[in-house]
């Protein structure tokens, strides 16, 4: 029996919100060539409709996999996963995926390359256009409306990436430490962006990252995971006021609690955590 | 005049360089003497004999004239066993990259068919189809469909699967997903596969009609070789390279105007 860690910060995560994406026993064996490898072991997630869940975990202890399998690209080998009480089995766009890589199409310019999920969707080119332009403010674009991905940088890469699924509103969104390619500041500024959209679009997100400080920036709740096999070790609510400040004191001490407690892996347990 | 004009004007120019070298050294060698007129006649006599072969009435001479009905017929059978290459060879290469199965299916024949150098097709060719337009087209279709299909295949095997992913994940299904994902994505590879294939319909278009056709370029080459008309032979080359440097330039235009991917990744 894993010790669970209670709310750490003065103030409760207030309201009672109903589960919209609920994984139950998740566990994942690859079979390599030479032996069966387990990357996931009874993962259980519980999401709240609206929430922002942070997964902070070394590299290589298989957050891509997890997010892969959520979003129907491969199979788990057992457990259960529903959003919005319907199995999911296959990739569709109401789990729209913001991918750590570039996966922009390079033969689109940034306007298309936002509009693409819309099209086939019975829209109307007027609604369209007007939807497109919506986001591209939304996302600080409209200036790069028609330039391709090869002639914008990094982070704006990602705004576009950010903004073609958001368009598609989706009921969860799972990221796959979308800011890590970027340079500290631009990484900044696009948490901040991330959650000035949140607060208008009120989407449920699934981010993964394995930088602390960017979880309790983003983060209602953190699920700590360990390595070999990849599990849930901890799951840590960050009942910080929003908007949140990097400098402020409460912010840093939970920061280096959460630092500390991660250093001391291996042991099932955060050492030096309440 | 300043130094960026100076520059575009420049290489605007290079690819000038080698055929104005190639004339001046062909004009020294014919005013020297060097090479015998019987071996290579005077630039200005092979200058002559291709204006009449374009221009000229067709009582003036032999060849007087035939130039437009010549480039009509070898541009029809290049063009149409190019297509025919190009609608066998795109489909069957997107979908060998694409399905292992398909691959395993196709990959051991095509490659021991492709071993075979073209010309020994010949024959049986012309067994089959006898002297003239269908085996024309059925060398240059077999000739042509090697490249497009296998850059085809390497192109959608290349296609980055987080593409196809992201794809699915915006809801795109099968067929939309073969059009708007894995063709534009496999659109460079497409693309040098059917300008490859294109030069080398040329090549076989004149072995098909070296074989006895009454026209078409290929046919102007053979006929002026029995009749010792080097000019013709020398005219008739220069044409092939003519039209095959346009038939490129159009192929890749014309592929730039239909496709986006095209006209943004090449
Ligand atoms: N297709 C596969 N076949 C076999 N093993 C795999 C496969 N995909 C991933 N793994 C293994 O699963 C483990 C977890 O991989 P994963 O990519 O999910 O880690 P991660 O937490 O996302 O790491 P990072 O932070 O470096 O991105 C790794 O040890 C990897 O070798
Ligand atoms: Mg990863």
């Amino acid at each position: 029996m894993k010790p669970r860690l209670t709310v750490v910060s003065p103030k409760a995560v207030s309201g009672v919100r109903l589960p919209i994406l609920e994984v139950r026993s998740l566990t994942k064996v690859f079979r390599s060539s030479h032996a069966p490898v387990k990357v996931l072991e009874e993962i259980d997630i519980t999401a709240a409709a609206g929430e922002l869940i942070c997964i902070l975990g070394p590299s290589g202890c298989g957050k891509s996999t997890l997010l892969k399998i959520l979003s129907g690209f491969i199979p788990p080998s057992a457990g259960e996963m529903r959003l919005d009480d319907r199995p999911i089995t296959r990739p569709g766009p109401e789990r729209c995926v913001v991918f750590q890589e570039d996966a922009l199409f390079p033969w689109l310019t940034v306007a298309e390359n936002i509009a693409f999920g819309l099209r086939g969707k019975g829209k109307d080119r007027r609604a369209a256009r007007r939807e497109v332009d919506r986001f591209l403010s939304l996302v600080g674009l409209t200036p790069y409306r028609d330039y391709l991905p090869r002639e914008i940088s990094g982070g704006m890469k990602q705004r576009v990436a950010l903004a073609r699924v958001l368009i598609l509103k989706p009921q969860v969104l799972f990221m796959d430490e979308p800011f890590a390619s970027l340079d500290a500041q631009a990484r900044e500024e696009m948490q901040n962006l991330l959650l000035s959209l949140w607060a208008k679009l009120s989407h449920t997100i699934l981010f993964v990252t394995h930088d602390v400080v960017e979880a309790v920036t983003l983060a209602d709740r953190i699920l700590v995971m360990d390595k070999n096999p990849g599990r849930i070790r901890a799951e840590i609510p960050v009942a910080l006021d929003r908007p949140r400040r990097r400098d402020d004191p409460e912010f840093i001490r939970f920061s280096r609690m959460l630092h500390d407690g991660l250093r001391g892996s291996g042991e099932g347990n955060l050492p030096g955590w309440p | 005049m300043n130094g960026s004009t100076l520059r575009n004007g420049l290489s605007g120019l290079l690819p000038w360089i080698l055929p104005a070298l190639f004339v001046l050294a062909w004009i020294i060698v014919s005013e020297t003497g060097l090479a015998p007129t019987y071996l290579l006649p005077h630039p200005e006599a092979v200058g002559r004999a291709g204006f009449t072969y374009i221009f000229g009435d067709p009582g003036q001479g032999a060849y007087a004239g035939r130039f437009l009905s010549d480039a009509g017929a070898s541009l029809f059978r290049v063009f149409m066993g190019f297509s025919l290459a190009a609608l066998l060879g795109v489909p069957l290469g997107v979908l060998s990259g694409r399905t292992p199965a398909v691959r395993r299916l196709l990959s051991t024949s095509v490659n021991a068919v492709r071993a075979v150098p073209g010309i020994c097709w010949l024959p049986l060719a012309l067994v089959w189809f006898g002297i003239g337009f269908k085996t024309t087209i059925f060398l240059v279709a077999l000739a042509a469909f090697f490249p497009i299909y296998l850059n085809a295949a390497s192109g959608a095997r290349g296609v980055d699967p987080l593409l196809l992913q992201a794809g699915a994940m915006m809801g795109v299904r099968r067929l939309r997903g073969t059009f708007a994902i894995l063709l534009p994505g496999a659109m460079p590879s497409i693309m040098t596969g059917l300008r490859l294939g294109l030069g080398i319909a040329w090549a076989y278009l004149v072995l098909g009609e070296l074989t006895g056709v009454p026209d078409g370029l290929g046919a102007v080459i053979m006929d002026a070789r029995m009749l010792g008309r080097i000019d013709i032979i020398v005219v008739g080359i220069i044409l092939i390279a003519v039209m095959g440097r346009m038939s490129d330039l159009i192929l890749k235009f014309s592929l730039r105007c239909l496709f986006k991917s095209a006209r943004r990744m090449t």
